[in-house]
């Protein structure tokens, strides 16, 4: 096992520098505060209605077929593979090709997991529509199991707790299309909706006429519908990351193996309660803003500002895995005999990405919060309603940047 | 363990210490001893203990220079094997025996020390 590992992996990121944290931090609070002083007094975004049209027509059923494949070819991996992880490409292939490697694409190409999605394979036919309610709760549970068992379960990185996982996430998608058709997997699938709240973010979006289009991402971000569990996904999504940064710090390795509890029980307990610190400073946050701003109702129409953030944390957390990490299973998959180079990125570089990832999470999230209160909140109460989000985001950002320099 | 233990053991092993072996990490020569050997100059040293699934002391953060030798000593009242990650390198504990794993911290990143039966971790090395 590991716990220092994100699943898989066999070192983990030196603390950024002092300096870096400091300037990080500086540069967050200056940014907010600028923000708030400086930017425009009338909303500017415009969202889904935004986009310059592409002629691109991404022939989404072979894509899909592909995508299908290389499941199977996965599945096989972690059917008949070598018992020992570290010359096994299945979990590399989950945790760092897939969970990973999904990041980075849906921030350059847009929402790719609902063009690769092999359950868009089966029929879209819907026995009943899906209940308005369910929202992204089902997504929101979805990519809580998947983080339970990439940062908690007992092994990790077995095949066995994969092929569970990947069988009891295959039964849920695979009812819920039956029933609801396509509409469940948009909303209730964990990778879809994680892979398309990401691409909001990208240059490629989808205009509220149906057309594929180029787009600024604050259009994009600001085009991310407040559905039910939104929030909540987002908060899985921020709490889960935060957990990660703090599971390697030596106190908790020690509660982790020496404590009363055992490391399953304790650990599900540090991950839930990650989750629920920051979805309650966002309810306190948002609660403080809508008194201040007199408006009701405004905790899911800012869960999208929330969406660069935990990008920017996902980055900073995950691109030295990628990198890393990436080559173990290049090297697997072609059963090619090489090493993997430990220090293909430098510490200074793992670092610098890091805290500019973390930055300019904050610095988009501030500019989108910005833009959302001066089109909700009366103008007079503008400014001052939105203190107590930015106090939200600067929570969000040193805390980040403080997991990143202690632990 | 006595001191003529110690000795008994290294002779029992045939040369003291310097088991070197070859394994799948060309460049990280380091080597497993079943001895507790002088330390050298500008060396990091770590003792564990570990007894009934307890580590002594409990686990923290070895602060290392890149290219700093290290000696861990470890002695554990169960048999295990010892795993140092990204160094790649295996040790078989033996109940009750300090077993010393040698190696040049050749690169940065932490990297942590584990047991693999009884799944501890025992050390955490930061190379910076």
């Amino acid at each position: 096992m590991n716990v220092l590992a994100h699943g898989v992996g066999s070192r983990s990121d030196l603390p950024i520098p002092e300096f870096y944290a400091y300037a990080g931090a500086f540069a967050a609070l200056v940014v907010s505060f600028l923000a708030l002083g400086l930017l425009w007094a009338d909303s500017r975004f415009r969202g889904a209605e935004a986009g310059v049209p592409i002629r691109v027509s991404p022939p989404a059923r072979p894509l899909r077929v592909v995508s299908l494949l290389l499941l199977v070819y996965t599945l096989g991996w972690l059917v008949a593979g070598p018992a020992r992880t570290e010359a096994n490409a299945g979990p590399y292939l989950v945790y760092v090709v897939f969970w990973v490697g999904l990041v980075p694409a849906s921030l350059l190409f847009g929402p790719v997991w609902r063009l690769l999605n092999p359950f868009r394979l089966l029929p879209d036919r819907a026995r009943r529509p899906l209940p308005a309610r369910l929202g992204h709760w089902p997504a929101a549970a979805g990519l809580l199991a998947f983080t339970w068992v990439e940062l908690v379960s007992p092994e990790p990185a077995a095949p066995a707790t994969l092929l569970a996982f990947l069988a009891l996430h295959g039964a849920v998608q695979l009812t819920g299309t039956l029933v609801y058709g396509h509409a469940w997997l948009e909303r209730g699938d964990p990778f879809e909706v994680y892979s398309t709240l990401v691409g909001h973010l990208s240059p490629v979006g989808r205009r509220s006429d149906g057309a594929l289009v180029l787009r600024s991402p604050f259009n994009g971000l600001d085009a991310i519908v407040p559905a039910p569990g939104l929030v909540a996904t987002v908060c899985v999504l921020l709490g889960s990351t935060g957990y990660d940064g703090f599971s390697s710090a030596p106190f908790w390795v020690d509660a982790l193996q020496s404590g009363p509890l055992g490391r399953t029980v304790l650990g599900t307990a540090g991950l839930l309660a990650a989750i629920v610190a920051v979805a309650v400073l966002y309810a306190a946050c948002i609660g403080a803003a809508g008194l201040i701003g007199g408006a009701r109702g405004m905790s899911p129409r800012f869960a999208h500002s929330l969406v660069p953030i935990a990008v920017g944390y996902l980055v900073a957390h995950y691109f030295s895995l990628l990198v890393i990490e990436g080559q173990r299973a290049f090297l697997l998959v072609f059963g090619l005999d090489g090493e993997v180079d430990l220090e293909i990125v430098g510490p200074g570089v793992i670092a610098t990405v890091q805290v500019l990832a973390v930055i300019g999470g904050h610095v988009v999230g501030v500019v989108a919060a910005h833009d959302r209160s001066v089109r909700l909140l009366p103008p007079a109460r503008a400014v001052a309603g939105q203190i107590p989000l930015f106090v939200l985001m600067v929570c969000y950002t040193l805390g980040g940047l403080t997991l990143l320099f202690a632990a | 363990m006595t001191r003529a233990g110690v000795v008994l053991a290294c002779l029992l092993l045939a040369g003291c210490g310097a088991q070197a072996e070859t394994h799948h990490n060309p460049g990280t020569g380091h080597e497993v001893s079943t001895s507790v050997p002088a330390p050298v100059a500008g060396e990091a040293r770590a003792e564990i203990t570990i007894a009934a699934g307890k580590v002594e002391p409990p686990p923290g953060w070895l602060e290392l220079t890149k290219g700093q030798p290290v000696s861990l000593i470890v002695t554990s009242d169960v048999a295990d094997e010892l795993h140092v990650h990204g160094f790649d390198i295996p040790a078989t504990l033996v109940p009750g025996q300090p077993v010393t794993v040698r190696f040049k911290a050749d690169r940065t990143g932490v990297f942590e020390v584990e047991t693999h039966d009884s799944k501890l971790v025992l050390l955490q090395l930061r190379v910076r």
